[in-house]
């Protein structure tokens, strides 16, 4: 009787060391994730911080060994993530509202909706390949900044759509007919009463199609190209934050990479702020 | 239903309203789905046209190589030879290294996140996590090319180029030029960005087990581990290899990151540390100064390969992760 | 539920068995969600190899109270439960109290020291809802033997076996033991429960309105599996069900408002309750 108890009371021993060694590993696993998160925002502060200065936002890219600045990219940056959030904005939210509100046991939806998915998860450098197969070759015939936006429009459209879709099948069905029964009819109700109280949850969608898109690079180096001069014509190329640090941060020059690194911290924190805003909009409009 | 309400109040309008008003309410109403579905279908159209785009402009590049284009790793604009082992290669190597850093990881931190960390801050940590994914891959790069590489060359690979016999197993494995620009950093990059995604996506199918189901398993006087072993993991597998190719599919495409760390070399990499290249990372590198037109054509060609891929990776994972999620 | 609350305030009558007899000895049992309060100085002796009934309306607290036995509660943060519930010559409430309990029925195995794995292997629990975990029939019930201790193949094919007749289901699952336990009916997935249970060799086995979820066949099928189940272990049973407990019980605990309100052997708990609150209850006055 003794032996299978100390058998027993061993075996029992070893589970419970086997699990303290996996709920260590566990802990090392998030720790890891957690640090990595550390390293590479310190190194960002570390390389980046000391080189922000007002010449960062009013001076243009210099040639090499030249003092300069980011302004021509940062304005280039912000068009066209502007122009190109404008397009995914209507064509996101109003693609997301009929695949919610009319796209009920609609085949057609079903379709439009994987699409989504599809383009949602399509390498962003594909987009570039398109927009510069339709614009710059044939339509504008060189790169343009508008090419830039509209690549840049492609690639937070799905975003837009997405969530506008899941937020609006959040709203009750009373909701849309309690309006319904007013006789208001089913557009109406939708703009005025399902948009307006799915406020927060459309920003979220919007917050994080611009998070997305604010550090994309690889569909903007053959879309706008570039520009190292002030560029606001649509039609010229144009310059953009992202294809600048990629520029800078590959040449052999420690001014290039130094504001290589200013332009990266200026996007970290730009996107990393966008997401922060985009989750806490979208936990506020959750607990309502 | 709410077709049957929109209906109703339609008829039972008029009897409240003029009519006038009515039949320019109902003409909003027929322009507003209107653009509503033309939106929609400019989304279709939008990848619609991508593919036809890839195929045309790739196709004079494969019917020029055939099926050398995919068998070849001779990349040669000088000669106009192209071919696009190499990348493809380094694009699967890549992400099959990364996924197999980041897979583990992945389910450590989901576990710990949901069985293991006190509440009051599991939010905090999962949301920490979830910045990670918030990182533009450039930054990812430039992080990559000037703090990792320079230390991965320092610790890691000098060491092991002084100890290990060049002719043995391992001391092939591991050779390469020792800058830290290579297949193996460039996945452990990518193992970084992936992370988050798949941790995200495996809290919350952790979340999806019923409580019933796990103190059914605490019930009978296991552990922990055990519960999750032999309970929660399985319970969940077959939406986890979903989210495991949903990470597939982002390590497959990513561009910016891979293109500073990989050294860019067309050859089929020899080695873990050799330097190689990605699709992405050769589109990257190569568009905007390919001249001819049939190096622009071999990079159409390679979007189309990589879409293709691509698009397995996300149309399996759907498939796993089930219709409506993902 | 419209009952009044002076009656939850009647003193409580209390027949237990005898302290000889009592596996288990719940002694003055507080417990807490958060800051709700759901038990209130609950008393609960539970004969060796007897089957004990807990009764009442719904949210009476007596699952809460089933859960305090296997300390299943201890999952949650925030849940938490004082007093004493004196199992194995320890107070499983507090490891380090010395508590006197050479009266009682104990089996006295390895001391727990407050340790949930090993309180749970020697208190088994089956849920209300069937609980077949995602593996095969023959997996489902290895999986908790082999958790304890190492079993040779032969040896696991007649646990595997032995566990299912006592359950009542090895007839119907002999043929197929290597298929997924959820592909059972809900009755037969309750019985696998029980015989996943009872594989482990508890001494205890709780039972948390394991029929609710049951048609009547197979409702019946799981009470005379009890019954016979009785001899080999001791067995508390919660069930919203007065037959039921009628039926297969020895001993019967009404519960109200979080309160032990009558405690006595089933033989007379029905036919003559003795406080008013337990009378409108056995005579359906309460939903």
């Amino acid at each position: 009787m003794a032996a299978p108890q100390k058998q027993g009371f061993d075996r029992h021993m070893r589970r419970k060391l086997i699990n303290y060694a996996f709920v260590g590993l566990t802990l090392a696993a998030t720790a890891v994730a957690v640090i990595a998160l550390l390293l590479i925002l310190a190194s960002l502060v570390i390389n980046g911080f000391g080189g922000i200065s007002s010449t960062v936002f009013t001076l243009d890219q210099p040639p090499p060994e030249m003092p300069g600045g980011l302004r021509n990219a940062i304005v280039g940056s912000l068009e066209m993530c502007g122009i190109g959030m404008v397009i995914a904005v209507v064509i996101g939210i109003l693609a997301g509202t009929w695949l919610a509100e009319y796209g009920d046991h609609n085949k057609l939806a079903d379709v439009v909706r994987f699409l989504n998915d599809v383009l949602l998860s399509a390498p962003s450098i594909l987009i570039g390949l398109f927009v510069y197969e339709l614009l710059v070759v044939h339509v504008i015939h060189g790169f343009s900044g508008l090419a830039g936006a509209v690549s840049l429009a492609i690639l937070a459209t799905p975003v837009v759509t997405r969530t506008t879709e899941d937020i609006l099948r959040l709203q009750s069905n009373q909701l849309r007919e309690a309006g319904m029964a007013l006789g208001a009819g089913k557009g109406l109700v939708i703009r005025q009463i399902i948009w307006r109280a799915s406020r927060s949850g459309l920003m979220t969608g919007a917050l994080l199609g611009f998070a997305r898109i604010s550090g994309e690079t690889a569909p903007l180096l053959f879309t706008s190209l570039g520009n190292p001069n002030l560029s606001l014509s649509l039609t010229q190329p144009m310059g953009s934050l992202p294809a600048v640090i990629f520029q800078f941060a590959l040449s052999a020059y420690d001014d290039w990479r130094r504001l290589a690194w200013v332009g990266a911290l200026l996007i970290a924190i730009t996107v990393l702020s966008a997401n922060i805003i985009g989750r806490a909009l979208a936990r506020g409009s959750h607990k309502q | 239903m709410a077709e049957a309400i929109a209906a109703t109040a339609g008829e039972m309008a008029p009897r409240v309203d003029d009519s006038r008003g009515v039949s320019r309410a109902g003409r909003n109403d027929t322009i507003f789905h209107g653009l509503c579905f033309s939106a929609a279908m400019v989304l279709m159209a939008t990848l619609v046209g991508l593919i036809i785009s890839l195929i045309i402009g790739g196709w004079p590049a494969l019917s020029h190589f055939g099926l050398k284009f995919f068998v070849s790793s001779e990349w040669n604009p000088v000669t106009d030879e192209y071919g696009a082992a190499g990348p493809i290669v380094g694009t699967l190597v890549t992400a099959l290294l990364a996924m197999m850093m980041a897979l583990p990881l992945a389910v450590g931190i989901a576990v710990f996140l949901v069985e293991f960390c006190p509440k009051s801050i599991a939010n905090t940590v999962a949301a920490a996590v979830e910045l990670l994914a918030g990182i533009p891959s450039i930054v990812y790069g430039m992080w990559g090319l000037f703090v990792l590489a320079p230390w991965f060359s320092q610790h890691v690979q000098m060491p092991l180029l002084m100890s290990l016999d060049p002719e043995s197993f391992w001391g092939r494995l591991l050779t390469g030029v020792p800058n830290g620009a290579n297949i193996f950093t460039a996945s452990l990059i990518l193992a970084v960005m992936i992370l988050p995604f798949i941790a995200t996506v495996f809290r919350e199918l952790l979340l999806t087990v019923p409580t019933y189901v796990r103190e059914a398993a605490y019930g009978m006087g296991c552990t922990p581990f055990e519960v999750v072993r032999a309970i929660m993991l399985p319970y969940v597998q077959r939406s986890a290899i979903g989210a495991v190719m949903l990470g597939l599919g982002r390590a497959l495409g990513e561009t910016m990151a891979v293109t500073f760390i990989i050294g860019n070399s067309h050859a089929m990499p020899h080695s873990l540390f050799d330097s190689g290249s990605t699709i992405a990372s050769t589109i990257a590198n190569e568009f905007t100064e390919a001249t001819g037109d049939l190096h622009i054509s071999a990079l159409i060609a390679l979007g189309l390969v990589l879409f293709i891929i691509t698009f397995a990776a996300l149309a399996a994972a759907r498939l796993l992760l089930g219709k409506e999620k993902y | 539920m419209n009952f009044d609350v002076s009656q939850a305030d009647t003193p409580s009558v209390m027949v237990p068995p005898p302290l000889a007899d009592r596996v288990i000895d719940v002694r003055g049992l507080n417990f807490y969600y958060g800051k709700n309060q759901a038990l209130f100085n609950v008393d609960l002796p539970v004969a060796r190899h007897q089957i004990t009934a807990l009764i009442g309306p719904s949210g009476c607290g007596k699952s809460t109270m089933l859960r305090t036995l296997n300390k299943i509660y201890d999952l949650y943060p925030g849940q938490r439960a004082e007093g004493q519930i004196l199992f194995n010559g320890e107070n499983m409430l507090n490891a380090k109290e010395k508590v006197d309990t050479s009266q009682m029925a104990n089996a006295g195995g390895v001391p727990i020291n407050g340790d949930t794995a090993r309180l749970r292997a020697r208190v088994g629990m089956v849920f209300q809802r069937p609980t077949p975990f995602p593996m095969s029939i023959y997996e489902n019930i290895a999986f908790g033997v082999r958790l304890h201790r190492n079993v040779s193949r032969a040896e696991m094919d007649e646990i595997v076996e032995t566990s299912l007749t006592r359950s009542a289901l090895w007839d119907e699952v002999k043929d197929k033991l290597d298929t997924s336990g959820l592909g059972l009916s809900g009755g037969q997935q309750q019985r696998l429960c029980v015989a996943r249970g009872i594989a482990v060799e508890p001494e205890v086995l709780l039972l948390d309105e394991p029929a609710s979820a049951l048609d009547p066949l197979s409702t019946a099928k799981l009470e005379t599996a009890l019954m016979e189940l009785k001899s080999s272990f001791t067995i508390v049973i919660v069930t919203h069900n007065l037959q039921q407990a009628a039926r297969i019980s020895d001993y019967t605990g009404f519960m109200l408002l979080g309160k032990m309100v009558e405690f006595r052997p089933s033989s007379d708990a029905f036919v003559k309750p003795e406080t008013a609150a337990m009378r409108d209850y056995v005579t359906g006055r309460y939903g």
